[in-house]
């Protein structure tokens, strides 16, 4: 099936998570990506529990790394060394796009600034992801994506109500999010250079890529002073809303009531019409009060029931409701296998897994993983032999004197966190 | 200046903030983009928050911030006239964003099948709670209900409570950025294969994405990672520690390990245990034992002052901010960035919105307000698709428009 972005070319220049992110959207998107690496992969073992295979390449079977790095073409190549920024600019002219998200000084140092890059590609589109930017105060911090989420306001905003301190949304929010509006915003990018033929610089602060999603809080903040409190399960105006206990171990079925029908059909589906008579429960301002009452008297039905199985009864009734399903379950859900959202991926040293895509399918077009993440130096060859045109003495010469490298250098810091 | 998409016309009729996050990532780039609301107006003008908590269909924030530098007219698009004129702005359209949900789309012939049939050129993101097929197409939903189907809630909150909702839309917002990419892709790939295509996005599958590993890790491994409180999910014992948020004297931290050189956390801490090999070797199964340590040297210190000393040695850490301190910015950095943009509007007022999420040099971020109910009706029904002024007036009173 046809891709949207085919002939579109990439040149990924990546750590950590929300660049990686941004280059395997565009390369389900069906951008040829290429992953520059470092000319070492880590020391696997620290970043989680390796899939079992070959005892002398454990480098390429984290799962990590294979899952944020699918659809690429991978070249190790060290940038520091003179020859390694040659071939870099010499890839940049072959690129539509370049990706980095390194701190802005780490690029200083290396002299590929969009200037350098400019000069070897004249409409070449960079987008740089530093954490907070790449002026203002806090230009220099580090930070992974998760401390973003403090500075946000997310963390605060996110908690249980009666735990009084905030707590963390998922894993890594931040990085996910930040690195699907770099791929948005360097396809908008690439639109204006097809009509006008003109690249350009785009800064993509993971900061800055966050904020919207609390735009209705720091609206409160500025039209009345208040910081804001999380609402833990609670919804500001609905009720019932929020997650109950069902039959078997931390097995939850969320559910919502956005309207006085709604409520009345759920206390027909529970077999207890009385309830939506009580006085307590009957509007909606009564009920948002009563909630706690509430929720006890939806858990003694819950409770006795498979999450599935209420889903099913509720939903009959017109009342959303979903079980919340964990990782593995999600594999195993109906409707999750109709849309066909894991999409199997063969590698060929991790065996076959299914990879969480894109969250559309379009009627014509496809937009999958293609194919596994790189192994180490599996691309030397082609992108150095077949799209640079380098002879094999060359690509030898680069080897021997370490610029490239066909097997991870010194195990060092771990690489995909 | 003009933005990368000047001159792409979009239409968006969004009644959540999936299709409204969409359209505003779109008028963010530069499109025109056209919203259709009914004529009482779209339910998030009810939303809020409100200045002084009064509530006023021109000053819910959440459609302020949601719909700057869009075009507004109000169409009750269930009449057969409504009907017809919203077929005569998709004829002009390049693309299209709606969120309506697939029984309401069927009755108006939106489902992305009638969509790829009728308008061979267009580009749309049809977005749903669960996707517009599959058993549970015509499921009922809500964020929550979403976040609980995504996995997203599994891996949220602390491992022996309940599952918990992250705050506000994270999962409509992620489906409307996922709606902007396919809308994108789509606008690129039309010139070469000479037709639109369309998009069928799953809020709930938008928040799944978020999740990242775990879901591959439960497949490889058979073992489920859940929810870890403010502590990473999925790492070995033997990954750098911490990442987690702990308490200081006047508020909290987000405490990280400098994952290159992990042990210049003892450096900070003047604890030389946190440098010791068997430490090192494996930090995150240390894990209580490292905050316990970390908190001793929090305790008397202000989340900026532990932050500062953190950052001066290069150590991760950041603050847990409110969005009162975010707007108070104690250390400019917003204000040098210019993050917040003070947008003039007609009846709310001057309001602090968000600028650029995004920096173009070339092609700048479109800031604007929001438009009023209807605003826009005269210009685009008479002046764009020549409706006669008399033709308008009827369309009012028959309450169409």
């Amino acid at each position: 099936m046809e891709k949207p972005l085919e002939g579109v070319r990439v040149l990924e220049f990546t750590n950590a998570v929300a660049g990686p992110v941004a280059g395997f959207v565009l390369a389900d998107l069906g951008a040829e990506v290429i992953k520059v690496e470092p000319t070492h992969r880590g020391s696997p073992a620290v970043v989680g529990p390796l899939v079992p295979g070959a005892p002398d390449r454990p480098y390429n079977r984290v799962p990590m790394f294979n899952e944020l790095n699918r659809g690429k073409v991978g070249l190790p190549l060290d940038v520091a060394r003179p020859e390694g920024r040659e071939l870099f600019l010499r890839l940049t002219a072959l690129c539509d796009i370049v990706l980095e998200n390194f701190s802005p000084r780490a690029l200083e140092g290396l002299h590929l600034e969009y200037e350098d890059l400019r000069q070897a590609r004249p409409d070449i589109i960079v987008v740089s992801m530093p954490a907070f930017g790449r002026t203002g105060a806090y230009r220099d911090r580090r930070s992974y994506g998760p401390g973003v989420d403090a500075m946000s306001g997310l963390c605060h905003l996110t908690g249980y109500r009666d735990a009084g301190r905030p707590m963390k949304p998922g894993n890594f929010f931040c990085d996910y999010n930040a690195g699907l509006l770099a791929a948005f915003s360097a396809m908008a990018a690439l639109w204006h250079r097809r009509l006008t033929g003109e690249g350009q610089f785009l800064e993509c602060a993971l900061l800055d890529s966050e904020l919207p999603l609390v735009g209705d809080a720091l609206l409160d903040a500025f039209f009345n002073g208040r910081p804001g409190a999380p609402l833990g399960n609670r919804h500001p105006w609905m009720a019932p809303h929020g997650v109950y206990p069902c039959r078997g171990e931390d097995a939850w079925l969320a559910i919502a009531c956005p309207s006085d029908a709604a409520f009345q059909a759920l206390c027909q589906a529970l077999g207890r019409p009385e309830l939506a008579r009580d006085p307590r429960f009957r509007i909606l301002t009564e009920r948002y009060r009563h909630q706690d009452e509430l929720d006890e008297e939806i858990a003694a039905w819950t409770r006795e029931r498979d999450a599935y199985e209420a889903m099913r009864l509720l939903q009959e009734a017109g009342v959303p409701a979903a079980p919340v399903l964990d990782a593995g379950q999600l594999h195993r859900d109906p409707q999750y296998a109709a849309r066909g959202y894991f999409v199997p991926v063969h590698h060929p040293e991790m065996g076959t897994a299914p990879v969480p895509g894109l969250a559309f399918r379009y009627q014509e077009m496809a937009a999958t993983p293609a194919r596994p993440a790189p192994r180490f130096g599996e691309h030397i060859d082609y992108v150095l032999g077949d799209l640079l045109g380098l002879a094999r003495e060359e690509i030898e010469a680069l080897e021997s004197s370490g610029v490239v490298a066909r097997q991870p250098r010194l195990p060092g810091a771990p690489s995909a966190v | 200046m003009a933005g990368p998409l000047n001159g792409l016309r979009v239409l968006e009729v969004a009644t959540t903030v999936a299709g409204a996050y969409c359209g505003r990532l779109l008028a963010g780039m530069g499109a025109d983009v056209l919203k259709v609301e009914p004529p009482e107006g779209d339910p998030l003008r009810r939303y809020g928050p409100f200045p002084g908590d009064v509530p006023h269909p021109e000053k819910s924030g959440l459609f302020l911030h949601l719909n700057q530098a869009k075009r507004g007219v109000t169409l009750e698009v269930g009449s057969p006239s409504g009907r017809d004129l919203l077929g005569r702005l998709l004829e002009r359209a390049d693309a299209l964003v709606h969120d309506l949900p697939p029984q309401r789309a069927e009755a108006l012939g939106l489902t992305p099948e009638e969509l790829r049939r009728r308008h061979p050129r267009l580009v749309a993101a049809v977005v749903t709670y669960f996707g517009s097929r599959g058993p549970y197409a015509r499921y009922q939903g809500t964020e929550l209900v979403a976040e609980a189907l995504s996995g997203y809630m599994s891996i949220t909150g602390e491992p022996d409570r309940e599952p918990l909702k992250p705050h506000g839309f994270l999962a409509e917002y992620q489906a409307g950025l996922q709606a902007a990419v396919a809308v994108m892709a789509g606008l690129l790939a039309r010139e070469a294969r000479g037709a639109g295509d369309v998009a069928d996005v799953s809020v709930a599958e938008a928040a799944t994405f978020l999740m990242g590993g775990p879901p591959v890790l439960a497949y490889l491994f058979g073992q489920v990672w859940k929810r870890n409180g403010t502590r990473l999910i999925g790492m070995g014992d033997r990954h750098p520690y911490p990442s987690t948020l702990r308490p200081c004297r006047d508020g909290w931290v987000h405490a990280h390990s400098n994952n290159r050189h992990p042990d210049l956390l003892a450096a900070l801490v003047g604890d030389p245990w946190l440098a010791s090999p068997q430490v090192l070797e494996a930090m995150t199964a240390h894990a209580d034992e490292i905050d316990a340590r970390l908190d001793a040297w929090l305790a008397d210190k202000s989340k900026w002052e532990a932050v500062e000393l953190a950052q001066e040695l290069r150590l991760p850490f950041t603050e847990v901010l409110d969005p009162l301190e975010v707007l108070e910015d104690r250390h400019g950095h917003h204000r040098t960035r210019g993050t917040f943009v003070e947008v003039e509007h007609p009846v709310a007022g001057r309001v602090r919105q968000l600028g650029a999420p995004v920096k173009l040099s070339a092609t700048p971020w479109q800031v604007g307000r929001a438009p009023l109910l209807g605003e826009h009706n005269e210009q685009v029904f008479c002046g764009e698709l020549g409706l006669p002024r008399e033709e308008l007036v009827r369309l009012r009173q028959t309450g169409i428009v």
